[in-house]
């Protein structure tokens, strides 16, 4: 791939090294998005009991931008499709809301270390309306998915033990996120204002998203098996 | 916009876009062209084509899963990534065929925004009308029957035009391009997604391998029709390398025109704006 024309492709990324072109010639990070849609689909659509409303989020995007990601995670809600529909891509133009920050930064966080010094020392960077991200970490902490059952009808065996351990572990996350989210609003709407109250609900959303997101690159071969056999159906 | 949903099953073609009139000066269009290996007097192509397209219209789903092993998924996906798509844009997906990427687009535009699926082939058309309608995709969606070289649209019209697997089969490539360029608003751009010059050459041998043996023998055990599949392998190979489709790009008037090879440059995406 020329180098030359990757950055043309993505002009907002100067930095970008012949191996991460490489790498996106791979496609990893349509893997990724792809298996983030199709988790994220599936346990909305498994929902039923609980009414998620998204009206507020209707063709609004969330973007989070890793710094050891050579990718973003856009998500996007289209409510025109029935039912709604979570979009996620790994690049795009305009974003409602932009979270900045590194891995590094959030493994700081799960080491409890202080949210407010994170974000005084620029470790975290939130653009755009924080009201979208709110409302997204509300709609991850309301998903409560049987994954098991669901996916055992639909793939073979060995690989709906794989995307099981991964689906529990993305469940697990999204509700830890919720309770670190509403111990953050308390914590720091005492102690901060109101700006910063919000950042650190972000941010710690945003660490939840960062691990998955991990997860997905490191079983991108496995998730290859799955696409053929969802293809075969 | 012109000829909202469209009902494309009469004829192949509107009449008034049925033979090339405007007098050609590229080299491929002096009367014949190509169709896969064969050369072929030009005004044949568009039927020969449509042949192939109305045979596997049905199948063309399946097939696609089968013989690229599920990445054509992906690369479309990659497509939409590049594209910065926004709510409220118009989009033309041409050659559209069953509507994968108009699925995508619809939801990402919204309902300020419009996706209009143009294909050459009223079978193909029908075949993705169908499968959009199942999946409930209605609202923003038009349908046109339209030659990519006689685009039946106002000028600066669309912000968004893709063309994936389409320009390969199209019989004038550069007639083509001008008409996605004058369709297009000042800031819009194309996107051509299309199969391309593996980077390697041992990938090269085995890319031939597949597509020459085994593809359509796929082709004939899933659709019953192997000389389908075997023109679409050759008219891979006679379709212009990723160079040369920039410069083509380029002299159609597009700028900042660039390209990215995805799976070793077995698929490129070449991606060009109006401004
Ligand atoms: C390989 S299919 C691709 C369909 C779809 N874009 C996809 O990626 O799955 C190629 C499509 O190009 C259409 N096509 C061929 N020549 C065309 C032309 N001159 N103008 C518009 N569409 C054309 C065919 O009818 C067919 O549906």
């Amino acid at each position: 791939m020329q180098a030359s024309n990757n950055k043309e492709l993505t002009p907002l990324n100067s930095q970008v090294s012949s191996s991460t072109a490489f790498a996106e010639g791979l496609l990893l990070a349509q893997v990724a998005t792809a298996t983030l849609e199709l988790i994220i689909n599936k346990a909305l659509a498994l929902n039923n009991n609980k009414a998620i409303s998204f009206a507020a989020l209707n063709q609004k995007t969330l973007t989070l931008a890793l710094a050891e990601l050579s990718f973003k995670l856009s998500f996007s809600v289209d409510t025109g499709s029935s039912p709604a529909m979570v979009m996620v891509r790994s690049q795009v133009d305009t974003s409602d809301c932009t979270i900045k920050t590194s891995i590094k930064t959030l493994k700081k966080l799960k080491a409890n270390q202080s949210l407010t010094q994170l974000i005084k020392q620029d470790e975290l960077d939130v653009n755009g309306d924080i009201k979208i991200a709110q409302q997204f970490a509300n709609i991850a902490q309301s998903l409560a998915i049987d994954w098991q059952s669901e996916l055992a009808k639909h793939l073979g065996d060995v690989p709906t033990h794989k995307l099981l351990q991964f689906g529990n572990k993305i469940t697990k996350s999204i509700s830890a996120t919720g309770k670190q989210i509403e111990a953050d609003i308390s914590e720091y709407l005492v102690h901060e204002k109101r700006l910063v109250v919000t950042r650190s609900q972000v941010s710690a959303f945003n660490g939840q998203t960062t691990a998955i997101a991990r997860e997905v690159t490191t079983i991108s071969a496995r998730i290859d098996k799955l696409f053929a056999k969802l293809a075969a159906k | 916009m012109s000829s909202s949903d469209k009902n494309p099953q009469a004829s192949d073609l509107p009449t008034n876009q049925k033979t090339p009139t405007d007098a050609d000066t590229s080299a491929e269009s002096k009367g014949t062209t190509h169709f896969g290996y064969k050369t072929i007097e030009k005004d044949d192509k568009i039927s020969m084509v449509a042949g192939v397209f109305h045979s596997v219209a049905k199948q063309y789903d399946v097939m696609n899963d089968l013989m690229s092993f599920g990445i054509h998924r992906l690369w479309k996906r990659f497509t939409i990534d590049a594209s910065g798509v926004r709510p409220g844009n118009k989009v033309l997906d041409l050659a559209g065929g069953t509507g994968d990427l108009t699925a995508k687009f619809s939801k990402l535009v919204g309902r300020e925004g419009k996706v209009v699926l143009a294909d050459i082939n009223s079978s193909m058309l029908n075949v993705g009308r169908d499968k959009l309608r199942d999946k409930g995709l209605v609202q923003n969606i038009d349908y046109v029957q339209a030659n990519a070289e006689y685009l039946p649209f106002e000028e600066n019209t669309f912000d968004i035009v893709t063309i994936a697997f389409g320009l390969r089969n199209v019989t004038d490539k550069d007639k083509a391009l001008r008409s996605i360029y004058s369709v297009l608003k000042p800031g819009g751009r194309l996107l051509v997604l299309e199969f391309s010059k593996p980077e390697h050459e041992l990938l090269n041998k085995a890319y031939d391998f597949y597509s020459f043996n085994i593809l359509p023998k796929m082709g004939e055990l899933v659709a019953k029709d192997g000389e389908s599949y075997k023109y679409l392998a050759e008219s891979i190979r006679m379709h212009p390398d990723q160079e040369t489709l920039k410069s083509m790009m380029d002299n159609a008037g597009f700028e900042q025109t660039s390209f990215k090879n995805l799976t070793g440059g077995v698929v490129a995406l070449h991606k060009g704006y109006k401004f």
